[in-house]
């Protein structure tokens, strides 16, 4: 009975609080989230200094050597739409007809093949640790990894580390030379696509995986190669919303060659 | 046994009031710049079907017939928008990008994928402003005053609903309307012009994140590109001090490892970006859309000021100077040196304030004063709203205006609390929940 008592004032006392809890938020709720301005803090003044720091900034982002302009962006456009028309097409047929196991590990085989210039540019430029990790994910993928269909090495903690010859060139303080645009293929340089072409002889001439040769043998492997090689691109033309895209996307691809050198 | 009773009433009755008085928005990122960059923490984010269970495509219409433009963009003659659409009858959502973005952006995907996901039929389009709006549906080539973009844009979303019946034979039972940003205002406009027209008739109408008064935000859009950044003086370029950043940060590192979550880690390191550095690239991002505004809307419009007439362009034709010269004019400038010549040639004796006034919400009080069928979400500190802007549409849209305390510029806009908000306004659920 007192038991009973005591539950009835409980509940009578919950929920009296609840309504007067209930009043209160009414009351004491402001209503509205006060206003912050995220300008106030800001060091925003036109000076000197700033007067002009987004049009000299910019400016010199535009300033890239690229003497056959005219030829690269008729270039850029047929790959734009040769991307629209076919190549994307094609690879959201390859989306739709394959499981997403069967394209990591078409990925990771390719991927792996690119350790053996991945090695050698590496080594070339004298980079102890990164050429060992690139040895040893180059060992377990081949092994472990069932001929590099599993990425067992990224699993280990060992994710892949590119380095290409053009790279290795930069490293050297090779100039990049002309800005290109390859057909297919996209934004390059002179000293990027020279190196393009000493990286496919190592792969082709070295071959320690016999990768080539199976290549060689089974033609159809190449126009997977170039499919998977869309699928992992995550770039699409348009993207950038704008019509200056050819210039935004020459200074984007120097930065990053830049910056993928200094590392 | 009395204190317990009374000591648990205090405890529960100090948690209920904690509860819904503090704060009870889990977006946590209080900084405006961060939060509008970053977008909502992917844990937060209300979930929405990936992008390949969409039945969608892009499709072009020609809206205005005698178009012909040079090949360098005669790709946009016809204006392309995106459909995703249902096999059943279904409810027909329009989308429209803000400033500077095509219907292609990550943001409006998320939305259609969204909409998509609730039923509707969703069509994307690109923001007026947009370099490939301007060349297929601006009739002057001069986007910028709502009133006069809302007719482009009707007759586009007209255009593009026969397209989508003709090419997919979809059956509409009702239109919706949303926008972001300047898509936003933009969407204000065409309600109020549907209103007279009677057209579409939209049952409701969802403004996200939308200026009050367009000049006014623009100047504040346009300041930050002054933002003084420490370690970027004479002639230094502010671009390579970032990259400069980046590149000592994964030096620390230990390679380039572009994964998601990068920015959170790099904000964590000693190389993280200050507030004013942040501030500086949005001023920067903005800049680059004035001039892609200043360059379209000038080769449209003929204007001669910063592109060259229409049939000196081939595809091979560098763009590069004309960039170089319409980096110098920003967004208030492209209003005073584009705008409004043209605008004050067919309205004399008028002044730039009363041309300002056209593409405010004021100026369209009337419709949206008490409207139930119309609302707005947006943060307290979203940077391109003033004080009086904010608290404008605090009292304009009342209970109708989803006021979040943080979120910065469209941030918090994923955010399962906010979107749970916005379907529930769409749907006509109930219009004042929580």
């Amino acid at each position: 009975m007192t038991k009973s008592n005591y539950l009835i004032a409980l509940v009578a006392a919950l929920a009296s609080l609840n309504a007067s809890a209930q009043y209160q938020t009414i009351a004491a709720q402001p209503g509205i989230p006060e206003y912050r301005d995220a300008l106030q803090a800001l060091p925003i003044d036109r000076n000197d200094e700033t007067e002009y720091q987004f049009e000299r900034s910019s400016l010199k982002a535009l300033d890239v050597h690229d003497p056959i302009e005219g030829f690269n962006r008729y270039v850029y456009r047929f790959n734009a739409e040769f991307d629209e028309h076919f190549y994307l097409p094609v690879v959201r047929g390859y989306v739709a007809v394959t499981p997403r196991f069967v394209r990591s590990g078409v990925s990771n085989f390719f991927q792996n093949i690119n350790d053996v210039p991945n090695l050698v540019n590496s080594v070339a430029q004298g980079k102890v640790q990164k050429s060992l990790r690139t040895t040893a994910r180059l060992l377990f993928n081949t092994t472990l990894g069932g001929l590099g269909l599993v990425d067992v090495a990224k699993r280990m903690g060992l994710p892949q580390e590119p380095e290409d010859f053009g790279q290795t060139m930069g490293f050297y303080g090779a100039p990049e030379g002309p800005y290109l645009v390859l057909p297919f293929i996209g934004p390059s340089s002179l000293r990027d696509t020279t190196g393009r072409v000493v990286d496919w002889t190592i792969h082709s001439g070295w071959d320690p995986l016999y990768a080539s040769e199976y290549m060689n043998n089974n033609p159809w492997t190449y126009p997977l190669y170039a499919v998977d090689l869309r699928y992992r691109t995550p770039f699409r033309y348009g993207a950038l919303d704008t019509p200056f895209e050819y210039d935004q996307i020459r200074y984007l691809y120097t930065k990053l060659r830049e910056l993928q050198i200094s590392q | 046994m009395k204190r317990v009773v009374v000591s648990i009433s205090l405890i529960v009755a100090a948690l209920w009031i904690q509860m819904v008085s503090a704060d009870d928005f889990s977006f946590g990122e209080s900084n405006a710049f961060i939060a509008t960059i970053t977008g909502t923490p992917p844990k937060q984010v209300y979930p929405v079907p990936p992008e390949e269970a969409i039945q969608q495509e892009v499709l072009a219409v020609q809206v205005i017939p005698d178009r012909d433009l040079p090949p360098i963009v005669s790709e946009y003659e016809k204006l392309h928008f995106r459909l995703a659409w249902q096999d059943e009858p279904a409810p027909l959502m329009f989308l429209i990008a803000g400033t500077g973005s095509g219907f292609d952006t990550q943001r409006m995907d998320y939305f259609k994928r969204l909409y998509w996901d609730a039923g509707m039929h969703v069509i994307v389009i690109s923001s007026p402003t947009n370099y490939d709006f301007i060349a297929a549906a601006s009739t002057s080539g001069l986007p910028g005053l709502g009133y006069l973009d809302a007719r482009d844009l009707h007759t586009a979303m007209s255009r593009a609903v026969e397209q989508a019946r003709e090419e997919k034979g979809i059956e509409i039972t009702d239109y919706y309307l949303s926008g972001f940003s300047l898509g936003a205002l933009h969407g204000a406009f065409v309600g109020e012009l549907d209103s007279h027209l009677g057209q579409f008739d939209f049952e409701k109408i969802l403004l996200m994140n939308p200026p009050v008064d367009l000049y006014n935000s623009v100047q504040r859009l346009d300041r930050l590109a002054y933002t003084q950044v420490e370690g970027v003086e004479g002639g230094d370029s502010f671009y390579e001090h970032i990259f400069d950043k980046l590149s000592r940060y994964f030096a620390a590192r230990g390679g380039i490892d572009a994964a998601s979550g990068l920015f959170y880690e790099i904000q964590e390191s000693g190389e993280a970006l200050t507030d004013p550095e942040l501030a500086l690239l949005i001023g920067a991002v903005f800049r680059f859309a004035a001039a892609d505004l200043n360059f379209m809307a000038d080769l449209i419009s003929g204007g001669g000021q910063y592109a060259p007439p229409q049939e000196e362009l081939t595809v091979g034709t560098s763009l590069t100077p004309y960039l170089r010269r319409a980096l110098f004019c920003d967004f208030a400038c492209y209003m005073e040196t584009q705008l409004w010549p043209d605008w004050q040639s067919r309205n004399a004796g008028l002044s730039v304030q009363d041309m300002a006034y056209r593409t405010s919400l004021q100026s369209i009080e009337d419709y949206l004063r008490g409207n139930p069928n119309v609302a707005v979400v947006t943060a307290a500190d979203d940077f391109i709203l003033a004080e009086e802007d904010y608290y404008y549409l605090a009292e304009l849209f009342g209970e109708r205006a989803f006021l979040y305390p943080r979120g910065g510029h469209g941030g918090n806009l994923q955010h399962k609390d906010v979107v749970a908000r916005m379907l529930a306004f769409i749907k006509g659920a109930d219009d004042d929940q929580e």
